[in-house]
This record gives structure tokens, sequence and C-alpha cells, in this order.
């Protein structure tokens, strides 16, 4: 045995330079220095509006990650959560005058209760079965919301009255919004962490690497799994809500679309699946982009950031696995071990 | 009656197109034990060449499929060296991530060339029907039809008689005992997956009278393949027939009785029934679903 | 010493294979049998019934006095049965030391308890020193340590070993050897599948002969070598006691 062993056993009750689990890292505390001066920095609207998406894509991508990367559920119907949980949040205000701070709770334990229905109806299926099913899912969920027209406003969409108030939650300033988005991006994180560092996560990982060593120890695979989805499913529900407060308009083509289960599952792929900052690197890294080169691209172009982001993803999957995360995860490990 | 009649005549014939646009994944499946998640844009793509030698050659797609064909053959032998190949020992969400983002890529792409805007080719006999019997239907759809009962055939021929028909199915059983047996199992996944390829090149040709091309025209389709793979059990030529004649019949059916859109939901349910109830299909493998792949 | 296991009449069928076919034995606590025959005997299909990863088609098994047959395998886990697997899974994302303690939890609250035990547990196998490297780093002797690590991590009752020593060099057979001989005296019960016939017959006082699902002997080493039935099974395998 080399000497490598003697450096990794020291744990040192300093700061860790790098996110691992069950710490906090100087990395991170960085990372939250710099969005909470990105939200109290006086930028131009525009710049205000990236900030919002890149938070509140960083919470929905960690939402599916605790699903996708923690427990290996992969989803490509993740919007019929995000759909759910908008739409139920908006009606409820729209229609029945509640307070979408209320609404939205209750939006996020309907997508709970859908989940662990999908879980346990697909709760044999393994692999390509499972990630069909959900994309079935999503697809009977979006199909119902357009015909259901009497209820969701169906194609012609569900819109929020743009008076500004708290209790409406909608607000007149885009700092506002973006504190709004932190919060959530926070509590995801803070609520990841805690996950990933507990028992509950620990089982979680060993079931998604090993179904049958994990049973054999006593987990029990079916509610580790159900429990992963609901909570994902609760996490993305918020995340609907608080995008219908601040986009002001729904449609179910464009909120509970494939395309964007497919975006739930990007972000945190090319971040680096089953890390908690993987997810919000990704967002971090492409969604400002993407609006970037929508911004300028634009029409002339259309398609070009999305043409992008897919060679991105094949070039990454194929190469760097480990995404963002796992490709900084690596950089570390080399600097510990020093020079071979 | 005679309106359920033609209902389910149009089904069937409309369905055995599907499933010749399916015969690839499942074979793609069955083979390699991947989903190919950018299926519905290699139909696309093929959709859209067939659509650009038939306006720039004045051939009707039929005879375009000379080249449609091989083409198709070709770039899904290049996709499977470069991004099947080397995600096959890896986890299997690298494969389906990959194939996704390959999927986006070539929606974009083909957004970038040819615009938004939906391409047709002018339908034969001016859009008039054939009358058979009782049932009248349009000549493209019996083409169609014909061609893939045809393929169906022919496929089924050549995996019971042929070496490569044998080693197919030999690597669809039993990948390892297979290449332990001296099957070069490789060359068997290039030429299954380009083979597939080459297929749903085959089954665009038939389509392209029949549907538009637009950017996106892949992601309706792929849904619909799916499920009839689903339904028909993943690895099986036959089944897929079957699950594409069934999901002809219940769309015809659904849309006339219920609203279009409706009936669009009515085949996920139906997808997730066989899911729940039965996930080896109709005539795929037991178990199969519970074991899933490259596990 | 009470009985640990009965195992009634036990049959396990694939379509018209009979894997399982009509077994009966009974175990008592502190004991440890041998559990040997020829590949194919249906030796891992008994463990998987045993363990709750297959329900038997008839039959029934009793353990510490209740009756489990149809249970799933984290139910025999958190009852006190602990198992290996023939061909290691391990968890490949977790270090060496996390896959013990996976198993550790089962008996500590927090993870970090669950480590310290795990800490424990390795030093038993000799695997001290990989603790915290990856899985993937392991040779396939250490990766059968690490089965057994996490298998007397659960603190079981009753361990089933399958075929821990395939692999292992001579000096490595010994200490593992040692290892399980020493189990009954801690109070874990032993049921033990081996193909490494010499270390088997030296060291377990009871064996069972297990051929074509049915089992054709049980008793003491030195007379199942004599035995025509057991010799016919293993008929072209060399068997030699120490």
């Amino acid at each position: 045995m080399e000497a490598a062993p003697a450096q990794t056993e020291r744990r040192p009750t300093r700061w860790r330079l790098m996110p691992e689990r069950g710490t906090v890292s100087l990395f991170e505390l960085a990372l939250l220095a710099i969005c909470i001066a990105l939200v109290a920095g006086r930028l131009p609207q525009n710049l205000q509006d990236v900030v919002i998406q890149t938070f509140l894509w960083g919470g929905l991508a960690l939402a599916w990650n605790i699903a996708g990367g923690y427990a290996g559920l992969i989803s490509f119907g993740h919007a019929a959560f995000f759909g759910l949980g908008a739409y139920c949040s908006t009606i409820l205000a729209v229609n029945h005058g509640v307070t979408p701070w209320i609404g939205l709770w209750l939006g996020a334990l309907l997508s709970a209760a859908f989940a662990a229905l999908l879980t346990l109806v697909c709760a044999r299926l393994r692999g390509p079965f499972f990630i069909l099913s959900t994309l079935a899912a999503a697809e009977v969920v979006r199909i119902g919301a357009l015909n259901w027209a009497t209820l969701t406003g169906g194609a012609e969409g569900l819109a929020i009255l743009p008076t500004p108030s708290v209790l409406n939650m909608v607000f007149e300033s885009k700092t506002t919004y973006a504190l709004l988005m932190l919060c959530y991006l926070v509590a995801v994180y803070v609520i990841t962490k805690v996950v990933e560092g507990s028992r509950y996560g620990f089982y979680l990982f060993a079931e998604r690497d090993d179904e049958d060593a994990a049973s054999a120890a006593g987990v029990n695979p079916l509610l580790a799994r159900t429990g992963a989805m609901c909570l994902s499913a609760f996490l993305t529900a918020i995340g609907g809500s608080l995008f219908a407060q601040y986009f002001l308009f729904l449609d179910p083509t464009h909120v509970i679309s494939p395309e964007l289960s497919f975006q739930f599952a990007l972000l945190p792929a090319l971040g680096g699946l089953g890390t908690a900052i993987g997810p919000v690197l990704g967002s971090f890294a492409i969604t400002p982009l993407s609006e970037m080169l929508r911004s300028y691209l634009g029409g002339a172009a259309a398609g070009l950031h999305l043409a992008i982001y897919g060679g991105v993803l094949v070039v990454v999957m194929l190469y760097f696995p480990g995404g963002i995360a796992g490709a900084l995860q690596q950089i570390s490990r080399r600097r510990t071990k020093g020079a071979p | 009656m005679t309106t359920v009649g033609q209902l389910v005549f149009s089904g069937l014939l409309i369905g055995s197109i599907y499933a010749l646009m399916s015969i690839g994944l499942t074979l793609i499946f069955g083979v390699l034990r991947i989903v190919n998640f950018a299926h519905g844009e290699f139909l696309m793509i093929a959709m859209y060449g067939a659509w650009a030698i038939t306006r720039s050659l004045g051939l009707n797609p039929y005879i375009a499929l000379v080249a449609v064909v091989p083409a198709m053959f070709l770039f899904g032998a290049v996709v499977h060296q470069l991004m099947i190949r080397p995600g096959l020992d890896k986890p299997h969400l690298v494969v389906v991530f990959a194939t996704m983002g390959l999927s986006i890529l070539m929606q974009n792409v083909a957004l970038m060339i040819f615009s938004a805007d939906l391409f047709d080719v002018p339908p034969m006999l001016s859009g008039r029907s054939i009358t058979l019997g009782p049932f009248y239907a349009k000549p493209e759809l019996l083409i169609g039809f014909a061609v893939a009962i045809a393929c169906t055939l022919a496929l089924r021929f050549m995996l019971n008689t042929t070496y490569l028909g044998k080693a197919i199915r030999a690597t669809v059983q039993d990948g390892e005992a297979a290449q332990l047996m001296g099957i070069p199992v490789p060359r068997i996944f290039l030429l299954t997956f380009a083979g597939g390829s080459a297929l749903v090149g085959l089954a665009a040709c038939m389509m392209m009278p029949l549907f538009s091309v637009f950017p996106t025209v892949g992601l309706n389709f792929v849904l619909i393949a799916f499920v009839i793979v689903v339904i028909g059990g993943m690895g099986s030529i036959e089944g897929a027939l079957l699950g594409g004649i069934c999901i002809g019949v219940v769309q015809s059916l659904c849309s006339y009785y219920i609203a279009p859109a409706y009936g669009q939901m009515f085949f996920f349910i139906l997808f997730l029934l066989v899911m729940v109830f039965r996930p080896a299909g109709l005539l795929g493998r037991k178990g199969e679903a519970n074991i899933g792949i490259n596990d | 010493m009470t009985t640990l296991l009965e195992v009634r009449n036990l049959t396990r069928t694939f379509g018209s294979l009979r894997a399982v076919d009509d077994v009966s034995f009974s175990v008592r606590e502190g004991e440890l049998l041998g559990l040997i025959g020829p590949n194919g005997a249906g030796k891992s299909t008994l463990y998987n019934v045993i363990a709750g990863a297959l329900a038997p088609t008839s039959g029934a098994i009793a353990f510490k006095g209740r009756p489990v047959a149809a249970w799933k395998p984290y139910q025999a886990a958190r009852a006190g049965i602990a198992r290996t697997f023939q061909i290691p899974k391990p968890y490949r994302h977790l270090s060496v030391i996390e896959n013990v303690a996976l198993s550790a939890l089962l008996h500590n609250a927090t993870v970090a308890a669950a480590r310290h035990s795990a800490e424990a547990v390795l030093a038993d196998v000799g695997l001290a020193d990989y603790a915290e490297e990856p899985v993937s780093i392991l040779t396939v002797g250490l990766l059968k340590r690490l089965e057994v690590a996490r298998a007397l991590a659960l603190r079981p009752s009753l361990v089933l070993f399958d075929e821990i020593m395939a692999g292992l060099t001579p000096s490595e057979v010994k200490g593992m050897t040692s290892l399980v001989a020493s189990l009954p005296a801690r109070g874990i019960t032993v049921i033990w599948v081996e193909h490494v016939l010499y270390a088997i017959m030296k060291t377990a006082p009871r064996i069972m002969v297990l051929h074509r699902g049915q089992l054709i002997a049980d008793g003491a080493p030195e007379k199942l070598a004599k035995n025509p039935a057991v010799i016919k099974a293993y008929l072209g395998e060399e068997m030699s006691l120490a």
C-alpha cells in the first residue's frame, strides 16, 4: 500500500475547500455570497431576469436530482409535478382567492400524492421502462390539463392579475423576486444536503447502486424510492408555483411539456448527478448561457442555443459523466493526493 | 356498423405503418438493450430527406427510398460508432442522456436549416381514395401497409434462415453467451443499430405522403413508437406489428368517437396499464421489464 | 439449544425445473452447518428463498419460531438473517467503509455511529487498510471479504455464506476459515455454502449435501465421504479429507 491512505484518513476539523457529503465547504459559502451579491446589487432588468431564472432552475434541478441522482429514478416526466404545483396554486388564487403562500403547499402535497401513486404503480419497472412511464404519465397530465378547459383554461391558458401585493405573491420589484427565488434555491439546497448526510440518504445511495444488496441489508426499496420521488415532486411543485407567480401566465403546452421535463433532467446531468452542488452548477452554467444565446441569436438562428445544449450533453455524458461537479472533484482529488 | 368497420380498416392500415416505424426501435432494444431516445429524430431527418429528394428531383417518396434507406443505414452506423458504442459499458443513464442530447441537437439543427414550417409532398391520385369492397382507403395507406407487411415477413425470414439472423437472435437471448460462441457481438450491435435506422428511413418514406414534416414531428411519433414497442414486447418484430395495429385501431376509433386529443391520452393510459400489468407486452419475454438492462 | 431455523418440505420451481425439491432440515443456535453440492444443485436458490429474495412454491420456513415464508429480503435482514452474494454486489459509488456502514445502520442511529461500527468489522476481516478506498480497486478476493464484512455488520443471528472462498489464495482461505469457525462462539449461527471442499470438510461438524434440488445427505463429514449417493453426485470430482 502506498502512502495515500494515510493522507485520506486525516480528517482535520478545519473547513473543507470543495463540497463534500455531510459538511459545508468554503466553495458553497463563496457561491452563496455571490448569489446574495447578485440579488442585492443593482443589476439592469434583463440581467435580473437571468438571475431569477438561474436561481429557480437551480432549485428545480436540485429537486429533480433527489429522485434522479440520489435514488436513481430518472424521470422525464417531472413537468407534471411542476405543472400540478403551478396550476393548483394559481387556480386556487384566481378562482377562490386563496393566497399563493398557502396555495403552493397544497399544490406541493397534490404533487407528492401523485408521485407516490406513480411510484407505486411503476414499482417493478426499471431502467428505460420506468423512464418511459414517467413520460407517459406527464403526457396524460398535459393532455388532461389541455382538455379540462373549465378548470385550467385549456390551451388559452390561465393568467394571474399582475397587481403587486405581498399577499398575492406578486411583486413590483424584480429584486424581491430574485430574493424569493434565492430563498427557494437555498431551502432546496439545504434539504438536499441534509438528505445527503442522513441515514435515509445513505439508504437511497445503496438502493440506487444495488437494490438486491441493499434489500439484504435491511433497506425497504419501495419505501426509499417512493419517499425520494415524493420529496422531489413536492419541491418541484413549489418551484412551479413560484414560477407561476413570476411569469403570471400558464398554459399546458409550455408548462407541462416533454421539453420542460428534459430540461429538469438536463441541468443535473450536465452539472453532476448525485451531488448536491452539481445541479446548482448546472443551472449556473447553462441558464445564463441559454438566456444570452437566446437574446443575441434569437429568431435568426432559433434553436442554435438548444442545438449547442444537445451537443454539449452528448459530449459530457460520454466523456465526463460526472458533469461539472465530477470534473471539479477530480481536480481537487488530484491536488490532495499530491503529484504522482 | 360500416363506420366502425371503416375505422378499424383505416386503423389497421395506419397502424401497420406505425409498426414499420417501431420495428427498428424494438430490434435495437432487443439486441443492444438500450432505448434510443433520438429515434423520433431519426424518423424526422429521414422524412426531411425524402421530402428534399422528392421536391428537388421531382420523384415521389417511394422512389426516394432508394437513397434514403442506405443514407439512414450509414447515419445509424456513424451514430453507433461515435455515440452508442462508447456508452455501452457505462451505466445505462449515459446512453439515455446521450441519445436525449442527440435528439435535442437534431431537432434544433433541423429547425435552423428548415425553419419551423410544415412541409408536405403532393398526394397520389390528387388525394382521392381507392375503394376496396366496402372500404375505402388512400393509396398511400395501402402501399404503406403492403410495404410494412412485406418488410416484417422479410425480416422474419432473414432472422430464421440466415446466419446473421441467427446471430441476432442469439444475441437477443444472451449477449454474453453469444460472444462466447464466437459471434462477433460488436458487429451485430453495429449492424442492428444501422439496420434499425435504415428501417426508420423506409418508414419515413412511407409516412411522408401521409404526414407533414417539421422539426419536432419526431416527438409525436416517438411516443407512439414507444407505446407500440412496449405493447408488442421489446425485441419482438411480430409484437411491433401487432402493437402497431392495436394503436392504429385505438387511435382511429378514439379520434372519431372521442376528441382526437383525448384519443392521444388514451393510448398513454393504455401504455401505463400495460406497464403495470404486463410489462413484457404481448409477445415479449416475461420479467424483462423487472430486470431492466445493463444492470 | 433452541432451533433457530426450521425448513419443512420446501420446494421452489421455475417452470418445470425443481430447483429446490422437498427440502427439510433444521438448524440449531450456535451451529456451523456446511452446505455442499455440485453446480446447479440449488444452493443459491435455497438461500434466496430463506433470505426472502424468492418466494417458495410450497413448504414452510420458520425462523426463531415464527413462520416466515414469502417475506421480503429487508424483513429477513431486520429479523436477523444476513447473507452474502455468490457474485459480490458492492455499492459502486460508495467507499469500502461506507459499504459496511450501510449494513451497520441497522443497529446504529446515525451515519457516524455506523461508520464507527464498520471500522471494527473491517478490522475483523482484514480490510481496515482499504477503508476509504473506492470499491472499484478491490480484487475478487477482497470483494468477497467485503461481502462477509457487510453480512457481519448486520449483527445477525444467522448468516448464510455463499462461496466466500472462491478466488482466495490458500493463506486467505485459512484466515477466512478461522473467522467463520469463530462465529458460533460469538453467537452467530452459520450456514456455509462452499466449493472449496477441504476448508469446509475440516471445519464444519455437520454438512448437508444438495443434489438436483434434493437433500441427499446430512451429517458428519467423515460419514459423507463414504456415502455412495454423495460420491455418485460428485462423480468425476475428487473429494479428499484433510
